[in-house]
């Protein structure tokens, strides 16, 4: 899966040339062939050098707190979201709702990588919710329907419906 | 921007090794376990640091490489890769291992948890044949790593004869003034015990296969 979004995300940033990537060990941790050096093993580190390599750096945050931002929600996909378990996600849930109850982005206002890789990690929590815990989640799923249409992002994730009225009570249970 | 750690945390460990080491300005307060400062998180996660635009870093990695950078010494990939092996390998392993030397007194155990990690860590410093991580200087990814290991390799009852390359760059990165100052004050020098508390108000870890990693 790891090797998917990463083929997405080259799409994304438009690097014209795929890179050559295979996975390690039980957790299938990605590792991408790099010919100028040694090579690179894990999601948020290649993420980060493909941002680098397609000059974006806007994408890794503009100033110093940002950055920090950044690479804290990479290594909260990497350390928290993937693999955990159902009552886990329910946490991650209600924390990222209140997170984001006054942002447009995971870093603030401006879109960055932060964004687009909880999306990928993201996304498997968010098909398994109903409409009303998708109501429940408001913050989160306003945020996740921001991300998915937003241009070269979903790629090979199918879209997932959010009803943009309520249709439960406005009151959380 | 204010940094909140605990006594017996070796999270905080970390950041405050970090910090000492990259000579940023900032103030530093002791507060309890349950404290909550982070307004958006569920269980209270130390350490904390609040930034100057009024922002909450939760991830110890993050804010040590916050540090770094504030001080004016960016991230290598190299180093990337370090901090994001010690957050999805070695912790996981570490929390485990933590959890039985600490609470359960199964040392031996302890030891066969962190085995697979710190092969890893020794062959990559015998391969790599540098006095430190990511070559000839110390950087955030040896602070990092060193103090995460540190209750660990510091204990006479968990030393093994294993693994030379991780002793001899452990005991060169842990003798390290920055080091040295930020064990005396997370664990006071009393060692696994320091972090009998902040053990028992964590959820008991899964075992390490359970966890599924990437989907």
């Amino acid at each position: 899966m790891a090797l998917r979004e990463l083929a997405s995300l080259e799409k994304y940033l438009g690097l014209k040339k795929p890179n050559k990537y295979s996975s390690r060990g039980d957790k299938k941790i990605p590792v991408l062939q790099n010919n100028n050096g040694p090579p690179l093993v894990g999601l948020v580190t290649i993420a980060r050098h493909l941002v680098k390599e397609a000059k974006q750096p806007e994408l890794l945050g503009e100033a110093a707190e940002d950055r920090a931002v950044v690479h804290q929600w990479l290594e909260y996909r990497v350390s928290k979201l993937d693999g955990c378990n159902k009552e886990e996600s329910r946490t991650i849930l209600k924390d990222l709702d209140l997170y984001l109850q006054d942002k447009v982005c995971m870093a603030g206002n401006h879109f960055t990588l932060a964004d687009v890789l909880m999306y990928n990690g993201i996304h498997p929590l968010i098909m398994d919710l109903t409409f009303q815990e998708k109501e429940r989640y408001m913050n989160v799923t306003r945020w996740f329907d921001h991300i998915q249409h937003r241009a070269g992002i979903r790629h090979h994730l199918p879209p997932v419906v959010v009803l943009r009225n309520r249709i439960y009570s406005a009151k959380h249970p | 921007m204010k940094l909140f750690i605990s006594e017996g945390n070796p999270h905080c460990l970390k950041v405050l090794a970090a910090l000492e080491e990259a000579g940023v300005q900032c103030d530093v307060q002791f507060v309890n376990h349950e404290e909550n400062l982070v307004p958006f998180l569920s269980r209270p996660s130390l350490p904390a640091l609040l930034l100057p635009n009024g922002q909450h870093l939760f991830s110890p990695n993050a804010i040590c490489r916050y540090m770094f950078e504030v001080s004016g010494q960016e991230c290598s990939e190299a180093c990337d890769q370090w901090l994001e092996w010690e957050a999805t390998d070695l912790q996981p392993a570490l929390l485990q291992a933590l959890h039985m030397a600490v609470l359960q007194g199964k040392e031996l155990e302890a030891t066969k948890v962190l085995a697979g990690p710190l092969s890893y860590l020794d062959q990559s410093l015998t391969k790599a044949n540098t006095p430190y991580l990511t070559g000839d200087v110390v950087s955030v990814a040896d602070l990092v790593v060193c103090a995460a290991l540190h209750p660990i390799l510091s204990a006479p009852s968990l030393a093994s004869g294993d693994h030379k390359s991780v002793r001899l760059w452990f005991d060169r990165v842990a003798a390290s003034q920055s080091c040295v100052s930020a064990s005396h004050k997370v664990l006071q020098g009393k060692g696994l015990q320091a972090m009998k508390s902040f053990m028992q108000r964590q959820p008991a870890p899964q075992s390490g296969q359970s966890r599924g990693g990437t989907h």
